[in-house]
């Protein structure tokens, strides 16, 4: 058995384990978020671990990403929570002990990968760091963080931020960590970051989220809290919506962060024009 | 009939609201917002079984307003409450 310490979104991430450790720490990404010190909030992360799957209560199923595996997330009656990776892989996060996610081996990186990401999405949930499926882009030491559904052109939108404003900058590309810290919204970076290797450990105060949509011409405007509650809610992991008490959570976050930063619905096309109409609306003073 | 307990109603920065699941929308979360006096009927009624003369009642009770204009009040509300499958029979 080995450990190795990892610092995500303001929270120290201490993995151990035997081969599935140096598969997780193999992963792109992970070593740029291997961490010296140790922040406040830790999650144990125990890998390897000899799990069996109780009888439990089936709450949602899905597929990853790739297609290439069935997941399932469900509760046994004490209130243990347990995801399974295709056939074998399985997490179980017990909300009485919040700070220890544990796993069984898992080969196929890709699911550990997947396995990774939802055992921090679980514990970090219940310290309210949650994270969001966007791009996100930092301007002047502020974030703008793009919503919408795969292929909306989240990705694109930023990378014409950050070919046309000097200075910009991506955060993350597909799955930052939002949390909300002494009233403001931060934003840090992940191992998760879809298909661009962008791997920053900083956080930075969020200045506006962005929920896009393609449309012939561009517009904006900003939503109210029913509408930003919408817009941003399905943007974060979407299996736990399916459990009331995990839903709690994530409507006390949603409700924090659309309470503190601005949200916008931006139709918009693939050009400059968008970009200096969301950056000129988020930040009127350029 | 009976209001649907399963569904919570839940405070976001002042509103209320209930999520409802749209299983199959991927990336889709529709919510139903409550105003004041709705809520204030969702409060009274939940819990029990009730008709409409007691929609009625607890519109006048509450609020004052004459007869007709509670009938009408109580009818568009359970309406509503239907259209959105709030309401159990």
């Amino acid at each position: 058995m080995g450990t190795a310490t990892l610092g995500i979104g303001g929270i120290t991430l201490t993995l151990d384990g035997d081969t599935s450790l140096a598969r997780a720490l193999a992963l792109p990404g992970m070593r740029e978020f291997m961490a010296v010190g140790t922040e406040a909030d830790c999650i144990e992360v125990r890998l390897d671990r000899p799990l069996a799957l109780p009888p439990y209560r089936w709450l949602h199923r899905f597929d990853i990403a790739d297609g290439t595996a069935e997941c399932r997330f469900g509760i046994d009656a004490e209130g243990v929570y347990h995801f399974t990776f295709g056939d074998s892989g399985l997490l179980q996060f017990d909300p009485r002990q919040p700070d220890t996610v544990c796993l069984n081996t898992i080969d196929d990186p890709n699911l550990l990968r997947f396995a990774m990401w939802t055992a921090y999405a679980m514990a970090g949930l219940w310290r309210g760091a949650v994270p969001v499926h966007a791009s996100a882009v930092v301007w002047r030491g502020q974030a703008v963080l793009c919503l919408g559904e795969s292929g909306t052109g989240k990705s694109t939108h930023t990378h014409l931020w950050t070919t046309h404003f000097d200075g910009a900058w991506l955060l993350n590309d597909d799955s930052p960590i939002v949390r909300l810290r002494e009233g403001r919204v931060w934003a840090y970076g992940s191992p998760w970051s879809g298909k661009s290797p962008c791997f920053h450990r900083e956080g930075v105060p969020v200045a506006a989220l962005i929920r896009l949509e393609q449309r012939p011409a561009n517009s904006i405007r900003r939503l109210g809290t029913i509408e930003a509650f919408t817009a941003l809610h399905p943007s974060c992991p979407p299996a736990l919506a399916h459990d009331e008490r995990c839903t709690d959570l994530m409507v006390d976050f949603v409700g924090g962060v659309i309470g503190n930063v601005p949200l916008f619905r931006l139709g918009c096309r693939p050009d400059r024009e968008a970009a200096e109409l969301s950056r000129n609306t988020i930040f009127p003073e350029t | 009939m009976r209001i649907d307990s399963r569904k919570k109603i839940r405070h976001v920065s002042g509103e209320n609201i209930i999520l409802m699941q749209a299983d199959g929308m991927a990336d889709m979360t529709q919510v139903v917002a409550f105003n004041e006096s709705a809520l204030e009927l969702y409060n009274q009624l939940n819990g029990r079984e009730f008709g409409d003369e007691d929609v009625v009642r607890a519109i006048t009770d509450t609020y004052g307003v004459d007869e007709a204009t509670a009938r009408a009040d109580a009818a568009a509300w359970v309406k509503s409450m239907r259209e959105q499958k709030l309401i159990l029979d």
